[in-house]
């Protein structure tokens, strides 16, 4: 855990970001609104105080509630991991900027993250299907989805109640718990 | 001579070009910018479908070729035929039955698809890894990237020709093969790894069979790297081809040898140490060139480089046990937790969150194939239809790992 590096996250972004700056074992972990997020990503990546010109990976996340998007940064200026959680993208409106702009490698992790969870990446000039078919009509990784393969509903599976359709009132008193313990 | 027309996607001359091309169904409707921007065709250009079922796409790949005569303009990668929903599956599977459901990701070089989940699930868990089964991690781990590197070697000369190196270096990979064989119980995917520590202490076998292969393998390494170091048509072949600069390089995300093929001295061993890596001495090998031939000649020297970690392994590995000591049901409290290995691809790395329950939240499974295919679109245009197959090759996707 680089202490140091904590303050100056917090010296640099300041109204950015949206909860305290956490950090456990080698990572550092920072939420921002997702509209801030080229802003945020441009300034890690041209500050030479930051220099995060290093993108390890993109990922999306359902919450349960809401959508994130996960960035996992390196720089040379710090020994941990910088991860930056876009927080609280709405379900109904599941919209948030590209960074292709910056890292055209994204592109095709934003193609993921769109067939995986329907999020729709600004600015992606490539934003279709990249593994399903495109004709697939739902999005696989989505809480919500229900998954048809009775297999999945034995015991032996494991399915959650966040997954069965037929229960959101579970779905509910799941995510409430997970994110009452996770923030 | 006339003007040259832009056919329209909905132009039937089109949809019957697309058919004549070899794309059996006519596309439909672009759907994105750069879609319509890859089907609409300038005069003499035509599109040539390659796959899924061609006998060097290195797994199912389809790639759409957008060809001007013998040159090709453009291209598209069709990924998902491969596709296996791990995400999804890891979703629902105990913490323990994930591993065994990694491996066939990058099937050639298994252990590390393990590696960084496993890490990941270590941190969410607090778990300390006892030190033997950290060395034995690496000794495996650097044993599964020569294999991986000789499969390399043989493929690439297969793609541009070659078929004697494949036989060398089969036998280089299938010796270490059996010797993990030996240690793990399987030969190709060796579910090996375990959440705080690895399944079984090197035994009997696979000591006298490194042994043995230890003593030899420096020669015999440089033998089978030799039918291509220093081979006038392979080299010729492959310099100047498909170059990647080091600021494309890393703008596409590029990690691995294709990385520091290109300048970058980026390793994760040392860039963010893990397991005993900082223990141990060894050196980033880097080339300047960025084509294919720098990253043909990086992965050996990289073998030559895992060889001297194997070797200090075997005088520093401590005695003790190899598993933490951790309850049969893993809850891990609520949290997230990111791991990257370097794999002999480049960054294998997992995001994962944990509710409190016995199945991950969320399990991100990243894996550098993926970003270097992507690179192919961008290294082909202006090459050869025949140096496609080249230049992919020297990037060393693996399929498996692409489409997860």
């Amino acid at each position: 855990m680089d202490r140091a590096f904590r303050a100056l996250i917090e010296r640099t972004f300041g109204d950015l970001l949206t909860g305290p700056v956490r950090q456990r074992h080698d990572e550092t972990e920072m939420r921002i609104r997702p509209g801030d997020v080229p802003a945020v990503v441009r300034t890690l990546h041209d500050d030479p105080a930051l220099g995060f010109e290093y993108l390890g990976d993109l990922a999306g996340v359902d919450t349960g509630t809401d959508f994130q998007v996960v960035y996992h940064l390196w720089s040379v200026v710090t020994p941990d991991w910088l991860r930056v959680i876009a927080d609280g993208i709405p379900r109904d409106q599941p919209r948030i900027p590209s960074i292709t702009f910056l890292w055209k490698g994204a592109e095709w992790m934003e193609r993921e993250a769109y067939d995986m969870f329907g999020l729709v990446f600004e600015g992606n000039r490539d934003l279709r299907r990249i593994y399903l078919p495109d004709d697939f009509v739902s999005f696989p990784l989505r809480k919500d989805f229900h998954l048809p393969d009775d297999a999945s509903r034995s015991p032996g599976g494991g399915v959650r109640p966040m997954e069965d359709a037929a229960t959101p009132a579970d779905a509910a008193a799941a995510t409430v718990r997970r994110t009452a313990t996770a923030r | 001579m006339t003007t040259p027309t832009r056919p329209s996607l909905d132009d039937p001359a089109l949809t019957i070009a697309l058919e004549h091309a070899g794309i059996f169904e006519p596309i439909p409707m672009a759907r994105t910018e750069r879609q319509q921007e890859f089907y609409t065709l300038g005069d003499g250009e035509m599109l040539l479908n390659m796959g899924p079922q061609h006998p060097s796409t290195h797994g199912v790949l389809r790639v759409v070729l957008k060809i001007s005569g013998e040159q090709v303009v453009d291209l598209d990668p069709v990924l998902g035929y491969l596709h296996r929903g791990v995400e999804k599956i890891a979703e629902n599977s105990d913490f323990h039955h994930i591993i065994s459901q990694l491996d066939p990701l990058e099937y050639i070089s298994s252990l590390f698809c393990e590696w960084s989940p496993v890490m990941s699930f270590e941190k969410l868990l607090d778990v300390q890894v006892p030190r033997r089964a950290e060395y034995i991690r690496v000794l495996t781990g650097e044993l599964n990237r020569i294999a991986s590197h000789m499969l390399f070697l043989g493929w690439y000369a297969l793609d541009l020709g070659g078929i004697t190196p494949i036989l060398w270096s089969f036998a280089e990979r299938d010796e270490i093969m059996e010797m993990l064989a030996a240690v793990t119980g399987a030969k190709l995917l060796f579910n090996y790894f375990r959440i705080g520590g690895v399944n079984g202490d090197l035994n009997h076998e696979f000591m006298s069979r490194l042994g043995d292969w230890m003593g030899r393998a420096g020669a015999q390494l440089e033998a089978g790297m030799g039918l291509l170091n220093e081979n006038e048509i392979f080299v010729r072949r492959a310099r100047g081809l498909g170059v990647l600069d080091r600021e494309t390089a890393l703008r596409m995300c590029t990690t691995g040898p294709n990385l520091r093929a290109s300048g970058v001295p980026f390793d994760i061993r040392r860039a963010h140490p893990y397991s005993v890596y900082p223990e141990l001495e060894f050196d980033i090998p880097t080339r300047n060139e960025g084509d294919s031939l720098a990253r043909y000649l990086l992965r050996m020297d990289e073998v030559r480089q895992s060889l001297r970690i194997i070797d200090q392994c075997l005088h520093q590995m401590p005695d003790g046990p190899i598993m933490a000591r951790l309850p049969r049901l893993l809850r891990p409290r609520p949290g997230r937790a990111y791991s990257a290995v370097e794999g002999p691809r480049g960054q294998y790395s997992c995001y994962a969150m944990s509710d409190g329950t016995d199945q991950p939240f969320r399990l991100r499974i990243h894996d550098p194939s993926f970003l270097h295919l992507q690179l192919v679109g961008l290294l082909m245009p202006g090459n050869l239809i025949a140096d496609t197959m080249a230049i992919m090759a020297s990037l060393d996707p693996v399929m498996g790992g692409v489409d997860k």
